[in-house]
């Protein structure tokens, strides 16, 4: 059944703030990304590991460092708790599946260890679509 | 209680292509030579479960060393490495292999790599088919491109988890978390050699036009990938293994581009399958 969108980010950010694998490197991990989901768009903004805010209804000017655009259906995919080879990942879905990683590839970079936790997070808290 | 492992470790110095390399190796076993190569960026330890598996090592000597400037194994001692970018060569792999297997005086060797070492497995069968007895490249293609990227070790952000990191998703979810992390900690070791390994995986490795001519019947060609691989994915491996004369295609599912270091109890059901087929095709 699909989420409401508040539901889903209080969810989603009370599992990110208590993820003890982000915990232990949090320090300066602090930028903001956008989850593009098709019909459901959020931002997230994380200062040192945690969740700062979640905007679940970006406006057209409201900024963040980079997003990630993909079907629902990918979405869903991301989702499983044990998902479909291809869908495991940003990198794998980027490659082989309709994934797309825009902005400042920089900053997702500079903050790969912990987003790739966070990401992965997706397969406990759903996805909203 | 204090335990000691049976695996051993030893430096052995020799010259390739007027480089010199103090060479580090791990190796545990008796019998038929196996020697495995690590993937790009990584070291030998990603074989720690085959080095310890005691019923492979019954009957294969397992040998796996640290190419040059991984893991133990310095950069070449004669010139001063650090005034140009390294990039690592087919010729030059071939080359370091095979000099390495002389050193050891290892008679009939088969050749196993993963990943940049499974694509060098097919360069070794098509260029030194009457010195292997065998290969095994796993997670490898005639032609891979697309990982030759500056962000291996881009000096904005912190290279060695950016590889950690980066190989992530080259892992199936399936595998253990315990092994999962080890293979990220090895990779933030490697940050400096990482695009320098790349630069033969996705850019001087190209056997598209060679495949006919790798003599599989003499020295055979068993490859073997797993479901999870995004860089190399199984209908790449299957491609390739398809074009070899006696060409052989063993797909391993649940598990990623690191096999025998993500899951090695899964990798070695496949690999023990692999081995029994090199038996029945060779003398033993």
């Amino acid at each position: 059944m699909k989420q409401d969108i508040k539901s889903w980010a209080d969810k989603y950010e009370s599992i990110t703030n208590s993820d003890q694998t982000i915990a232990a490197m949090s320090k300066y991990y602090s930028c903001s990304f956008m989850f593009d989901m098709e019909a459901c768009k959020v931002i997230i903004e994380m200062h040192d590991g945690k969740v700062k805010h979640i905007n679940t209804n970006p406006g057209p000017l409201d900024a963040y460092d980079f997003a990630l655009r993909a079907s629902e259906q990918t979405w869903r995919e991301f989702s499983q708790p044990i998902p479909k080879p291809m869908y495991h990942g940003i990198w794998s879905a980027s490659f082989r599946k309709d994934l797309k990683i825009e902005g400042n590839h920089l900053v997702l970079m500079q903050n790969l260890r912990n987003f790739t936790v966070q990401f992965e997070l997706l397969r406990k808290s759903g996805v909203p679509v | 209680m204090a335990k000691h492992s049976p695996v051993t470790g030893r430096y052995v110095t020799f010259d390739v292509d007027g480089k010199e390399y103090k060479v580090f190796y791990l190796q545990n076993g008796k019998g038929q030579p196996l020697v495995c190569q690590h993937t790009a960026g990584c070291h030998n330890h990603q074989w720690r479960g085959l080095l310890e598996d005691e019923e492979i090592t019954k009957n294969y000597n397992v040998i796996a060393y640290d190419l040059p400037r991984h893991g133990k194994s310095d950069p070449p001692h004669n010139t001063e490495w650090w005034k140009e970018e390294y990039k690592l060569t087919a010729d030059h792999f071939c080359n370091f292999i095979v000099k390495f297997c002389d050193a050891l005086e290892l008679e009939n060797p088969i050749f196993m790599g993963s990943s940049f070492g499974g694509n060098v497995a097919l360069q070794l069968a098509l260029r030194r088919p009457d010195r292997f007895k065998a290969v095994i490249p796993v997670e490898a293609a005639d032609h891979s491109p697309g990982f030759y990227l500056d962000w291996w070790r881009h000096p904005h952000a912190n290279a060695a988890q950016v590889c950690g990191s980066g190989v992530w998703d080259l892992m199936a979810p399936q595998s253990p978390e315990k092994d999962r992390w080890l293979t990220w900690h090895y990779y933030t070791q490697g940050a400096e050699t990482f695009k320098g390994d790349l630069y033969f995986y996705s850019v001087d490795h190209d056997l598209r036009d060679e495949l006919k001519n790798i003599q599989g019947r003499k020295c055979p060609v068993i490859m073997m990938t797993g479901t999870y691989d995004y860089l190399t994915p199984p209908e790449a491996t299957e491609n390739t293994a398809r074009q070899i004369k006696g060409g052989v295609y063993i797909e391993m599912d649940d598990i990623g581009h690191f096999p025998m270091s993500e899951n090695h109890d899964v990798f070695r059901v496949y690999l023990k399958e692999a081995l029994r087929i090199i038996r029945e095709r060779t003398d033993g």
